[in-house]
């Protein structure tokens, strides 16, 4: 546990966690060595001259104020270091989170991932301020104070030993035995929280199907689940807790009728037999907390565990020496990718000189916009090479290959803020005049005219409060702002209608005007303009040539045009 | 009785909507059927708590039988040990079956709040949930449910031997001395005297900034997964996304303040409660008391022992109290979303003849002070096809979507077969109005339950029968299990599939009226001629209105209505529009010539629209 904890926060985190535990650990051993005073007060409190008890008992203080300062110092370096390490394990999380492969990111991890960067972190870090310190005493006082009986009375002290080991067997049996309970019940939490978003997030498709809450069986299964496997959690932590409980009760027992037999034998005194009991008393109460504080650092524990599976989870490798690509050419060289079991990409080979245009049709799912995202180095290749001026994707760094690829894609993401920090994403030091610019060329300048709140409109969740073309238009203009050599273009404007594709399209050609691009689109009219055009189906390229040349060889691509309403429709 | 009157006459048994509705939807109003569980917690945690007492008292009487002067009565001692062994079985029975139940409980409780809030939500007005983020609203189902865990599981039971355990020894200790039970309350006194410091208003708008700093980083960390391909394009690499920095810094800070504010006086308490400060303040009052011959050396042995009992439930309470008031925040907001009116439900649900659809002097704004419509008179007759046009921003799709009733028309009224949308029953509407392509979401569920979204017990014949209309079905023979793959799981979708699934489900659920928005319908050829043919196999009696945007779909219109700024500027039949060339056919031409530069390579432009190309 305490293992994970420091891997989880890292090396240079280490000391302070490790400080922290030792001072925890002195408190407590301060505490219990303390009540060792308490036999001779009560020697001679119970006898027959009280008054000897005053030097004891001004001891007995001196060890209190000792503990007292000890314990205060503890508790404030145990919240001050929580608090730093939550702000370094936000960052980490989040650094570690943005170099994660795209292809990590599945459907269900929005789910997990909201969960364990909000409170699942804070849940974790929460071991160190909260649980740490109780359980080091929990743990270590009763020890100290059966080390205390042992030195005035060794038959007592062996029947309180005695009790050790059965406590431990017992804590690491529960823990084992939960971890399968726990593990499963924060698997059926995942799975309702990611069914949760999916249900608020699909509200006008559910109630355009008539499926209200009670009739939304994937949820009700998913909350049902959740219920079912808590249910487990707890009947299974239930023996864990009566055995405990009861291996303790059974001690004070023992020493009861020990101490009871021994006084009754006058084999001991009477003063040193309840001084011993008081000092069951108080051996059994933290004892007796350890099954609270087992149930809490189990949850901690889970947390904790998901975040280093997360945290390990290996990141694209980076370049030890990176090279700075020189040309602004693409490249793929034989390149196979495989996702998810499926080989998506099979030994697919082409090539784009600096400042041309290279147009990929073909169907659905033929391996269009993982090309893209291939060159984006948003995954890495099984086979072959992606190369940017002649460089390997993996040899350059991340910062080197950003900055030199403009990214549009079809369905935009803008972030929650203003039109003005969407735009700005592009260039975040770009002074006014640039971001005036290219709202102008993107023909964003007319949307902020009809905006109400002008470049400070705020665009929602996702820019849910913008339209499909309004926020393509945002995406252009930061992706012109960016102003880099290589442009990539997924199926920009397939999802918009005509006006705003007009408007749109003018924008993409001050985009992609003397720059390398590579286009994904479906729109043939788009197509045409491309200096090259390879068609791709089922991971491969299957024709490739100029627009005319294709469509003179009568083959796919010319079948696909003439389904296509640009060629037909004739407008 | 049929499902729709099952469904109102539940509707009915809980409060009315208006007035006062939220008082039957409080949280606590929610927990009277547990009531016998919540006693049955209470009683055993009380019986366990007192029987607890027994061991230490054992050991009081043990102490006093054998500092009694004169022979020792042997029988005594053994009662007296045999008293406290019982005392402790019984507390170990009493005290796990209260915790065990007590857990339960609250696993039960917590499905009942989720229910509830699942099905608040899916009645609250879609209006209601663009005003919130996604991130909260799931932490309320989530989190904050289980955020009531301690009020359900430990308060109800820990609170009452919090209060009667202390109340039994304290009326004890005084019976033995007064004087050194009031020295023995010391500790708790000075404890308790912290309390306040906690509940200042500084301190509890900290808390509430906490909550919020909370919900912010939620949120930011949403957006930032699946805005992630964003953040990777334009990040500049190993950087996070700067919101979700900021939003952790933030909470941090807050959670800082907090922290410090808090941490001080709690470890102060502890301090306080701690059993080794107890204990110093017991002995120093005892041995005053008896070195000055005031009390019998063994009278100090019950304050060694329940004196410390006195501070622990205190002790209990200051440790819980973060728990606690976290939960009673997190109660606050789950009563906040059971407290959202729901749109209106008619008491007796009218049956509608027909399916015209008739919208009749509508008006509608978003906000109080903008209107997106103002006016909208429009007869939609069964049996044919309505193509609204206009620049975007004109309302059109606001219009459609009063048809399924996401909003109700602020002022005028929407009706269906002559009965207002408002006096048909939910169910009825949904099942007589579908709508495909408004932001299609798939479900993380199989192929054939999403296409069977609207109709959950349609036979696999019809769902395959539908998505072969919509043009999917071959794609869907492609994915590893067919109609059983699971979406999101086993296959992803591309943009253009995912809509003609959509366009399956709309073909499947079969409903009399059908709201089209063509805008996205343009993905991929394949999606585009599933579209044509959804029309085609649509018609017949139905009524059906297409936010249009292709030439093919305006021109195949039985009707055609121009929008602009909120209002209808032009309707008619579409040749006879741009014939009339009035404001549709300005705003035909004016898209005519934004597509030109486009087709400057077309070679054989066609003349009018009427003429668009449809022998493919």
């Amino acid at each position: 546990m305490i293992g994970m904890l420091l891997r989880v926060l890292g090396h240079q985190y280490a000391r302070p966690v490790r400080r922290t535990l030792a001072l925890m650990t002195t408190t407590a051993v301060a505490e219990g060595l303390s009540y060792a005073l308490l036999v001779p007060v009560l020697r001679a409190l119970l006898g027959s001259t009280p008054e000897d008890a005053w030097p004891w008992l001004i001891a007995f203080g001196a060890a209190v104020a000792v503990y007292a300062v000890l314990r205060y110092v503890s508790d404030l370096s145990g919240f001050r270091v929580g608090t730093t390490l939550l702000r370094g394990m936000y960052h980490r999380l989040g650094d570690h989170l943005a170099r994660l492969p795209l292809g990590w990111y599945g459907t269900d991890r929005v789910g997990e991932v909201s969960v364990l960067a909000g409170r699942g972190l804070l849940q974790a870090m929460s071991v160190i301020a909260h649980l740490l310190a109780p359980f080091v005493s929990a743990c270590v006082t009763p020890l100290t104070i059966v080390v205390v009986m042992f030195a005035f009375d060794a038959r007592m002290g062996l029947a309180a030993l005695a009790a050790v080991p059965v406590v431990a067997g017992l804590w690491r049996w529960t823990g084992r035995s939960m971890a399968a309970a726990d593990a499963e019940r924060a698997e059926r939490d995942r799975e309702a929280t990611g069914r949760v978003i999916e249900y608020l997030q699909a509200q006008p498709v559910l109630r355009a199907g008539g499926r209200t809450a009670e009739r939304f069986g994937l949820l009700d299964d998913a909350l049902h689940g959740l219920q079912r496997a808590s249910r487990r959690t707890v009947l299974s932590a239930l023996p864990g807790v009566v055995g405990l409980t009861l291996t303790v009760q059974a001690m004070f027992t023992v020493l009861l009728i020990l101490g009871a037999y021994l006084a009754l034998g006058g084999a001991i005194g009477t003063a040193e037999v309840l001084a011993i009991l008081v000092l069951a008393a108080r051996c059994a109460d933290p004892l007796l907390s350890l099954s609270d504080i087992g149930g809490r650092l189990r949850g901690a524990r889970a947390e904790l565990a998901r975040l280093d599976a997360l945290l390990r989870t290996e990141p694209l490798p980076q370049a030890r020496e990176p090279i700075q690509p020189a040309g602004h050419d693409v490249e793929l060289a034989s390149v196979t990718f495989r996702h998810g079991g499926r080989t998506v990409l099979d030994d697919v080979s082409l090539s784009v000189p600096a400042g041309q245009r290279l147009a990929v049709v073909g169907p659905s799912g033929a391996g269009k916009s993982t090309l893209l995202q291939l060159l984006a180095r948003f995954h890495d290749v099984e086979a072959g090479a992606v190369r940017v001026g002649g460089v390997d994707v993996r040899a350059i760094s991340t910062e080197a290959l950003m900055a030199q690829i403009a990214i549009v894609f079809q369905d935009v993401y803008l972030f929650d803020g203003t039109i003005e920090e969407n735009v700005r994403l592009g260039r975040p030091d770009a002074d006014e005049a640039q971001v005036r610019a290219v709202a102008a060329a993107a023909r964003l300048d007319e949307v902020i005219e009809r905006l109400p709140g002008g470049w400070a409109t705020n665009v929602g969740e996702g820019g849910a409060l913008l339209s499909g073309g309004e926020r393509q238009r945002v995406s252009i203009a930061r992706a012109l702002l960016k102003n880099a050599p290589v442009v990539l273009l997924d199926e920009v404007t397939s999802a918009l209608d005509p006006v705003n594709e007009a408007a749109v399209h003018e924008g993409i050609e001050r985009l992609m005007a003397g720059r390398t691009v590579v286009m994904v689109a479906h729109r043939m009219r788009t197509v045409q303009h491309a200096d090259r055009v390879v068609f791709v189906d089922g991971g491969r390229i299957v024709e490739e040539g100029t627009h005319d040349e294709l469509l003179r060889r009568g083959g796919r691509y010319a079948d696909f045009w003439s389904v296509s309403p640009a060629s037909a429709a004739g407008e | 009785m049929t499902t729709t009157e099952l469904a109102e006459a539940r509707e009915r048994s809980t409060p009315p909507p208006g007035g006062d509705s939220a008082a039957g939807q409080r949280p606590a109003g929610l927990l009277r059927p547990f009531l016998w569980s919540f006693a049955a917690v209470v009683v055993l945690q009380m019986i366990g708590a007192l029987a607890g007492l027994a061991p230490l008292l054992a050991v009081v009487e043990l102490g006093r039988t054998l500092l009694s002067p004169g022979p020792i009565d042997h029988g005594h001692v053994r009662f007296t040990v045999l008293a406290g062994v019982v005392g402790l079985f019984v507390r170990l029975v009493c005290t796990a079956a209260s915790s065990g139940i007590g857990h339960l409980l609250d696993v039960r409780v917590q499905l009942s709040f989720r229910r509830r809030l699942a099905a608040r939500l899916g009645r609250a007005p879609i209006g209601w949930f663009s005003g919130r983020r996604t991130g909260e609203l799931a932490k309320v189902v989530g989190e904050d449910v289980s955020a009531v865990h301690p009020f359900i599981a430990h308060t109800p039971g820990e609170l009452v031997a919090a209060f009667v355990v202390p109340l039994v020894s304290l009326v004890y200790l005084f019976a033995v001395d007064w004087r050194l039970t009031l020295i023995t309350l010391i500790p708790v006194v000075l404890a308790v005297a912290l309390v306040p410091l906690m509940m200042i208003p500084a301190r509890l708008r900290e808390q509430q900034e906490f909550d919020g700093a909370m919900g912010r980083l939620s949120s930011a960390a949403v957006e930032f997964v699946q805005g992630i391909a964003v953040v990777k394009a334009f990040g500049g690499g190993e950087r996070a996304h700067r919101r979700f920095r900021a939003a952790a810094d933030d909470f941090v800070g807050v959670f800082y303040r907090w922290v410090r504010g808090v941490s001080a006086i709690a470890a102060g308490m502890q301090l306080a409660l701690s059993p080794p400060f107890v204990l110093l303040v017991v002995l120093i009052g005892g041995a005053a008391l008896i070195t000055t011959g005031g009390m019998a050396p063994a009278d100090l042995l019950p304050f060694l022992l329940l004196g410390l009992g006195l501070t622990a439930p205190v002790a209990a309470l200051g440790h819980g109290f973060d728990d606690l008031q976290a939960a009673r925040r997190a109660v606050g907001r789950i009563g906040d979303v059971l407290a959202v009116r729901p749109l209106p439900e008619p008491a007796h649900p009218a049956a509608p003849r027909g399916h015209r659809v008739e919208l009749r002097g509508v008006h509608f704004g978003y906000e109080a002070d903008h209107e997106v419509l103002r006016g909208i008179d429009l007869v939609l007759e069964p049996g044919t096809v309505t193509a609204l046009v206009g620049p975007s921003g004109s309302g059109k799709s606001t219009l459609v979507q009063l048809l399924p009733r996401f909003f109700d028309p602020t002022r005028g009224s929407v009706t269906l077969g002559g009965v207002d949308l408002r006096e048909l029953g939910s169910r009825r509407l949904h099942r007589m109005v579908s709508f495909v392509f408004q932001d299609v979401r798939l479900l993380r569920a199989s192929v054939a339950d999403n296409i069977a979204l609207a109709v959950p017990h349609a036979d696999l014949d019809d769902v395959v029968r539908a998505a072969w209309q919509a043009n999917i079905h071959d794609r869907i023979l492609q994915l590893p299990r067919g109609y059983a793959t699971v979406i999101g799981e086993e296959a992803g979708l591309s943009g253009g599939e995912a809509q003609r699934i959509s366009l399956a489900r709309a073909l499947l659920a079969d409903a009399p009226v059908v709201v089209l928005d063509e805008a996205t319908a343009f993905a991929d050829p394949q999606t585009e001629r599933a579209v044509r043919r959804t029309l085609a196999a649509l018609k017949g009696d139905r009524t059906i209105v297409v936010i249009a945007h292709r030439l093919e779909t305006v021109a195949d219109a039985d009707l055609v209505v121009m929008l602009d700024n909120g209002s209808i500027v032009e309707r008619g039949e579409p040749a006879e529009l741009l014939a009339r060339g009035g404001r549709f056919a300005a705003f035909w031409q004016a898209h005519r010539s934004a597509l030109r530069p486009l087709l400057a390579d077309e070679t054989t432009p066609h003349g009018g629209v009427s003429q668009g190309d449809e022998s493919r």
